[in-house]
């Protein structure tokens, strides 16, 4: 039998495929936006990365779920939280994180880990998207940028402002506020990062600060978050361009465990 | 083996054959306490409303009067699912989003006529403030004595810093509740009678002892009960009925159905897979979500602290007919929700060792900082200090738009998840050679 299992990761926003060969190398992967109708976006995302891994769906020996729609990746033969799949992706790809800060579209997670990957404790933000990737999208768009566009503009701030708002819609109207008092949107970008950064450490220091420090999720790829994350903790944070995918990675590591015997 | 045993873990809602014999009869008891007060075949016995906490029920009862008690009226309600048209009637009212719900549901539902799908609550004929520890609570008392016109005795009850009640505590206590006797035969115009207290107080210790009784079967491995969700249950009786026959005779039964599950192994679930202790104010809105969410994990409550805001009666305390006064001031002292924080986590740790429960869920309530503050403290103290893994969720206990249940049943799987992980690989490295 052909041990390649995958792990599929349907969060708020995107969904993430990872298919992982035998010997734990990444075949494929895909990502793709989470629409209406997510058991196909599943399915689309499975398809996908099997696409880029070269394979057929018959050669794939196990398949995990997890994220916000875990329990729609009917296909599937487990289903683990975005928590514990998160923790083994970023122990995976950095064996000495202690620490793993994920920032996706609506959730932000500070999840404290051990050496194997385990998680010793976590904490999560609750009833409020302040602080997420959603925060950054209404932002963007009340500046009129793409969302791929601020992380780098953040970085060329002269003298950020202070957004002291904790509440997505209340930070836009901050936002529309500095605009029209002409403030450079450059300066507000490194403001909103700033003010990101400030919320997700008293998450952090929740469950207790202790590098490494690794950052997942989609807002890992904002290069100004993570400059803005960096600056706020005083240790390096680890990134990399697989951060994003670190949930669904986890999620076929688990897979992997649970075909050879062992508890997922 | 029973139906219960070889039920799946998963199933939703609570299994009936779980709960039998003891659940009906608490049924029944409600229905005839409420149906009491509509019934127009008795004289109306003077009623007077009162808080759980350090409640004085037995003074209350040797005088004739009935007690209604309006957080259990709004747990009531709020399982029903008829908290939210009363909360959001008393919004209407003035009353902001922020204010405790047991306190909105209750003003609210006073305002619409106070009729309830379990009954019509009385009007009252006083109002007994009996725990002055929430100001929140001592507000909800003044406004419902103006609203009445109903005079109020407020209950002056020092907080607990100490495991033993101080002499002078004791004393200050003692005398308020001779000026409450002397109010009471003003309003019945009936001479107190300490022999009657004497013969309330037997009957309330009585119930205690069935409670306790029934509590620490939450020691046995596998539990035979459910120590929160099913206790929510029980703590009727011991809470509004303490005093009465009834209440002790019904923990006969409890204990006598415990019995039985233990001899036909039939338990709150098939694989008793984690034991719980269980702190905080239950989400009553959404209390059948809430239980499968632990169900669903192998997770039983083998104890918890909620079912104990009527008296720390299992850590050893007993009303004493022989000590009338002092054991009432003693319990009112003693309330869990009276105790300081250190206090407070000493018998949370103690429960940990006690019922070896292998984790800690804390529910943390939006309404209600009296209780919650410091909730988040004790998690980090569980974690940290004492080992123990702890989770920390938080929602409302009577307005269900607080109640997210993707939120919290994320968090309860991957802190289920975590404690499962953890487990398989002490297991393996307990296995490996070496």
């Amino acid at each position: 039998m052909t041990a390649v299992v995958a792990g599929v990761d349907i969060g708020s926003t995107t969904a993430k495929c990872v298919v992982l060969g035998e010997d734990s190398r990444i075949l494929g992967k895909s990502l793709s936006v989470v629409g209406v109708d997510i058991v196909k976006d599943a399915e689309r995302a499975l398809e996908a990365a099997l696409a880029d891994a070269h394979l057929s769906r018959p050669e794939v020996s196990f398949i995990t779920g997890t994220g916000y729609g875990r329990y729609k990746v009917y296909f599937g033969q487990l289903v683990v939280t975005e928590i514990s799949c998160h923790a083994r992706g970023a122990n995976f790809l950095f064996p000495g994180t202690r620490l793993v800060v994920d920032i996706g579209g609506q959730d932000t997670k500070a999840i404290r880990i051990d050496d194997k990957g385990e998680v010793v404790d976590f904490a999560m933000n609750d009833k409020c998207a302040a602080g997420t990737g959603r925060f950054l999208d209404v932002c963007a768009n009340a500046l009129g940028y793409d969302v791929g566009e601020i992380g780098p503009l953040s970085l060329q701030a002269r003298r950020a402002v202070k957004v002291t708002s904790t509440c997505t819609v209340f930070a836009e109207s901050e936002v529309t506020s500095y605009v029209s008092r002409g403030k450079d949107p450059k300066d507000i970008l490194a403001g909103l990062h700033a003010s990101i950064a400030n919320r997700t450490l008293s998450l952090m220091q929740r469950v207790g600060v202790e590098p490494e420090v690794t950052f997942t999720g989609g807002v890992s790829q904002n290069e100004g978050m993570v400059h803005a994350l960096h600056r706020r903790l005083g240790v390096p944070v680890n990134v990399s361009p697989l951060s994003q995918y670190l949930g669904a990675l986890g999620a076929a590591l688990h897979g992997r465990e649970r075909l050879s015997g062992g508890a997922a | 083996m029973s139906d219960v045993v070889s039920a799946p873990a998963v199933s939703g809602g609570v299994s009936r054959s779980f709960l039998r014999d003891a659940r009906g009869l608490q049924r029944k008891l409600v229905e005839e306490y409420y149906g009491a007060f509509a019934s127009v075949d008795q004289p109306r016995r003077p009623v007077a409303y009162m808080l759980v906490g350090g409640n004085l029920t037995e003074i209350l009862r040797s005088f004739g009067y009935d007690v209604v008690f309006p957080e259990i009226v709004a747990l009531n309600c709020a399982i029903k699912h008829q908290s939210l048209e009363n909360i959001l009637h008393a919004e209407s009212l003035g009353y902001g989003l922020d204010v405790c719900g047991y306190v909105k549901n209750d003003l609210g539902l006073q305002d619409l006529g106070g009729k309830t799908s379990f009954g019509q609550i009385p009007r009252p004929d006083l109002l007994v403030c009996s725990f002055s520890g929430c100001y929140v609570y001592v507000k909800w008392w003044e406004a419902l004595a103006e609203s009445y016109g109903a005079p109020l005795f407020m209950f002056d009850v020092p907080y607990m810093r100490e495991e033993t009640p101080r002499q002078e505590d004791i004393a200050y206590l003692v005398s308020q509740l001779w000026e409450l006797v002397h109010l009471l035969e003003k309003r019945t115009g009936r001479a107190f009678d300490m022999n009657e207290l004497k013969r309330v107080l037997a009957e309330s210790r009585r119930a205690e002892d069935g409670w306790v009784e029934f509590l620490r079967a939450g020691r046995l491995r596998p539990s035979p009960i459910e120590a929160y969700f099913e206790s929510i249950f029980y703590m009727f009786p011991i809470n509004v009925l303490r005093g009465t026959p009834g209440a002790a005779d019904f923990y006969d039964v409890v204990n006598e159905e415990v019995r039985a599950r233990v001899r036909d192994g039939n338990y709150p679930l098939p694989e008793e897979k984690f034991r719980v202790l269980v702190e905080g104010v239950p989400p009553y809105t959404n209390y059948r979500t809430f239980w499968d969410f632990f169900r669903k994990w192998g997770a039983v409550s083998v104890v918890a602290t909620y079912p104990k805001v009527g008296g720390l009666f299992d850590r050893g305390f007993r009303h004493d007919p022989s000590r009338p006064f002092e054991s009432i001031a003693e319990y009112s002292l003693g309330a869990y929700v009276n105790q300081s924080w250190p206090l407070r986590r000493k018998i949370i740790a103690d429960y940990v060792k006690e019922y070896q429960a292998d984790a800690v869920i804390i529910h943390g309530i939006k309404s209600c900082r009296s209780f919650t503050a410091g909730q988040g403290d004790l998690r980090d103290w569980l974690i940290h200090d004492q080992g123990v893994p702890t989770l920390y969720i938080e929602s409302d206990h009577q307005d269900p738009r607080y109640f997210a249940p993707a939120q919290i049943k994320n968090r309860m799987d991957a802190f289920f998840e975590s404690l499962e992980q953890r487990r398989a690989v002490a297991a393996a490295a307990g296995a490996a050679p070496g």
